[in-house]
């Protein structure tokens, strides 16, 4: 049998452009996608966000002001800051939540012998639910007159609370349902589970491990590289959350600002309202992008100090 | 029968689309399309009449096709602005009131032709929201504002004043302390919306755009704001932010539009209710609202988009349109269709109806200024004076007014 070098010689002279032009054609498709719908839109953003710009008009070119007046002005734009920190207390409360709420459904349905595809059906069926339903739905939950939350929590003596019209409870409710739908999440976990070879669990059950210590010292840390996927993508995801609230506050016609005292006017909200209400999609861009480099270093703080290998 | 019916549907579709080809550029709009874009019809009816009258149009300019785009409100404004960016506006539509100032200001929709209309025909109200800089912009299709809803069974007669209005809510929640007299409105965009009607009542106003002096922060204006935080005791926020207090019977009056009767009489059919003009302190009084319609810039057939509005809005079909908008005619001599008792509220409201302040930036004002500075007074985090004082401040800043 010849080398690959020998046989290469003798073939046609060409052929290696050839092979070129055929792998060109065939990620051709993609590569097109690419630019047109992804690298396009992004640089166009880019380069709005230096200009004042209100869809009708030419832009006019600002510089930095749209960056320095989102950060300084509090005149121009008065609850920037206040989306950011929403954005933030939502992030730090929804994240831990679904990550708890995965593992949990994941450890539940990884244990259950019978009907485990009928659970997990019923688990994943918030994740596809169309989102103008999930808000239409949760309305009705934490109605503070018919509320079925209200009512559960009525049972175990916890008054019943005005959740999606009180400042403080807004974020809480929001990250709940974010919880809820935390059925990727879970499929994800439980696929990590699988993984396990069982004969570690076993090694533990013979070496007298209860199934609190089996679980703290063998299943959580073998499934640290999924946590740790799961954390940098939710992380990315919640801090850019958008449709949950933008269905829950506007609801019956009414204009989005964002919940009682904008409570729930998150960033990408904020954003939104910019660039299509307040005819200001310059300082939208900037938004945008203020958040793609906020994203950048927390994604990479995460990557330098916590533990992604499987213990 | 039916394959007949089929085979000449097919002659039809061949036909006009023959016809439609050849007819290109055929001189008197023959073979012309015209896009025109509104929002989503709210009930079938509506759907019917809109569908009326695009025939009648094209009967009485044969060769032209009207081809109505319909798009859910909540996403009018967004998809408009992107297809204007994109150079592939309409060659008309409908644009929100608020909308037109800004649209002529920077010249992407088109000046009314002079002679199109007769000024004197319609309600000056409405036809005064199209006015940018001293010039007419657009035509007004319907025009409509909002009146106190009432519970008959709690409220026998409405209130006629805020005096009224607040005994009248305190005798409901203490007859039950499970209902709340009224559903005041809240510190959001559309509480904000609301409010200067209840400004105008006690005679105040919120802006003098005339002369650049923001006025909701004199007394006049606090007193208003006052009412609704007086209205409070007698309407506790954790029954009215249930789901459709009023129309659930847990709050005895509410303040909304005419589109919400046909809603309530479909969905709540068993809730006795009427419809009576706002209470007011020194003057009745209340906002406006309807939609206007414009041709843009980027339009081919200009004439014949001004013809299609002017169709629209004129003595014969405005009635109906108008109608079907969820709002009342702006032509004083179209027939106002025959509408429940209700509709008597809405008109004598519309007569002392004021327009929102001409400011470009008052969507902006309005949910970010106004709606919290509400809040503040309705939690109680502020008094009215000192969250009124606040928000003027603020809009002077971003409005750059000294007055």
């Amino acid at each position: 049998m010849t080398t690959g070098p020998g046989r290469r010689a003798r073939r046609r002279p060409g052929a290696r452009h050839r092979d070129h032009l055929i792998g060109w054609l065939l990620v051709a498709p993609a590569l097109a996608y690419f630019v047109i719908f992804l690298l396009y839109p992004a640089l166009s953003a880019l380069y709005y966000s230096f200009t004042d710009w209100n869809l009708r008009t030419e832009a006019s070119w600002v510089g930095l002001a749209n960056y320095a007046d989102l950060l300084f002005d509090d005149v121009k734009y008065p609850h920037f800051w206040k989306s950011v920190s929403v954005t933030l207390q939502y992030t730090l409360i929804a994240v831990p939540l679904t990550l708890v709420a995965a593992l949990a459904q994941a450890l539940l349905l990884n244990a259950v012998r019978r009907g485990a595809n009928l659970f997990r059906l019923l688990l994943f069926l918030p994740v596809v639910t169309a989102e103008a339903a999930v808000g239409a739905i949760w309305r009705w939950l934490y109605d503070p007159q018919y509320g079925l939350i209200n009512t559960l929590l009525g049972l175990v003596g916890i008054p019943g609370q005005n959740w999606l019209n009180t400042p403080e409870l807004v974020i809480p409710a929001l990250a709940f349902i974010a919880a809820w739908q935390c059925g990727i999440s879970m499929i994800i976990y439980l696929a990590g589970l699988k993984g396990i070879p069982g004969s570690i669990q076993e090694a533990a059950v013979i070496d007298g491990a209860g199934p609190w210590q089996r679980f703290w010292r063998v299943t959580f840390p073998m499934l640290r590289p999924t946590t740790f996927y799961l954390l940098v993508t939710g992380v990315i995801a919640a801090l850019q959350v958008f449709g949950l609230v933008y269905v829950i506050f506007s609801g019956n016609g009414r204009s989005v600002t964002g919940g009682p005292e904008q409570s729930g006017l998150t960033y990408v909200l904020h954003l939104y309202l910019f660039a299509f209400r307040y005819d200001a999609m310059g300082a939208a861009c900037a938004m945008s992008f203020i958040l793609l480099v906020f994203i950048m270093i927390v994604t990479a703080l995460q990557f330098r100090f916590v533990r992604q290998e499987a213990a | 029968m039916s394959r007949g019916l089929v085979r000449g549907v097919v002659v039809a579709a061949l036909v006009s689309g023959l016809a439609a080809c050849g007819g290109d550029d055929g001189g008197q709009g023959a073979g012309k399309e015209l896009t025109f874009w509104m929002y989503q019809d709210r009930t079938p009816q509506a759907g019917q009449v809109m569908e009326r009258v695009r025939q009648d149009f094209e009967k009485a300019n044969p060769g032209v096709t009207v081809k109505i785009v319909k798009i859910p409100k909540d996403d009018y404004n967004t998809k408009l602005g992107s297809a204007v960016a994109s150079k592939s506006a309409p060659d008309a539509g409908i644009l929100d009131q608020p909308l037109v100032s800004k649209y002529a200001l920077d010249g992407t929709i088109k000046e009314v032709p002079a002679g199109l209309i007769d000024e004197a025909d319609y309600y000056k109200g409405a036809l005064d929201t199209n006015r940018a800089g001293g010039k007419l912009y657009g035509l007004p299709q319907d025009q409509t504002t909002v009146a106190l809803f009432y519970n008959r069974k709690l409220v026998p007669t409405p209130p006629k004043t805020w005096d009224e209005l607040k005994q009248v809510a305190a005798r409901v929640h203490a007859a039950d302390a499970n209902v709340a007299g009224m559903n005041v409105p809240k510190g959001d965009g559309y509480g904000a919306w609301m409010f200067p009607g209840i400004v105008h009542g006690a005679g105040g106003e919120m802006v003098d755009d005339a002369g650049k002096k923001v006025l909701f922060d004199q007394p006049l204006a606090v007193e208003a704001l006052q009412l609704w935080v007086d209205l409070q005791e007698s309407s506790p926020r954790k029954i009215t932010d249930s789901d459709k207090p009023f129309e659930n019977g847990l709050a005895a009056m509410t303040i909304s539009g005419p589109w919400d009767v046909p809603t309530i009489k479909e969905q709540f059919p068993d809730l006795d209710f009427g419809v009576a003009p706002l209470p007011y302190k020194t003057e009745p009084a209340g906002n406006i609202g309807g939609e206007d319609s414009v041709v843009f810039a980027t339009s081919k057939n200009q004439d014949l988009a001004w013809k299609w509005l002017a169709f629209l809005s004129d003595a014969r079909n405005n009635g109906a349109v108008a109608d079907a908008f969820g709002g009342f005619p702006v032509h004083l001599k179209a027939q106002v269709p025959a509408g429940g008792p209700e509709q008597a509220a809405f008109l004598e409201q519309l007569k002392v109806a004021h327009a929102r302040p001409a400011v470009p930036q008052w969507i902006q004002v309005n949910d970010e200024i106004i709606a919290p500075a509400i809040e503040s007074a309705l939690t109680g985090k502020a008094t009215a004076q000192q969250a009124l004082t606040d928000a003027a401040g603020k809009t002077r800043s971003l409005l750059g007014w000294n007055g």
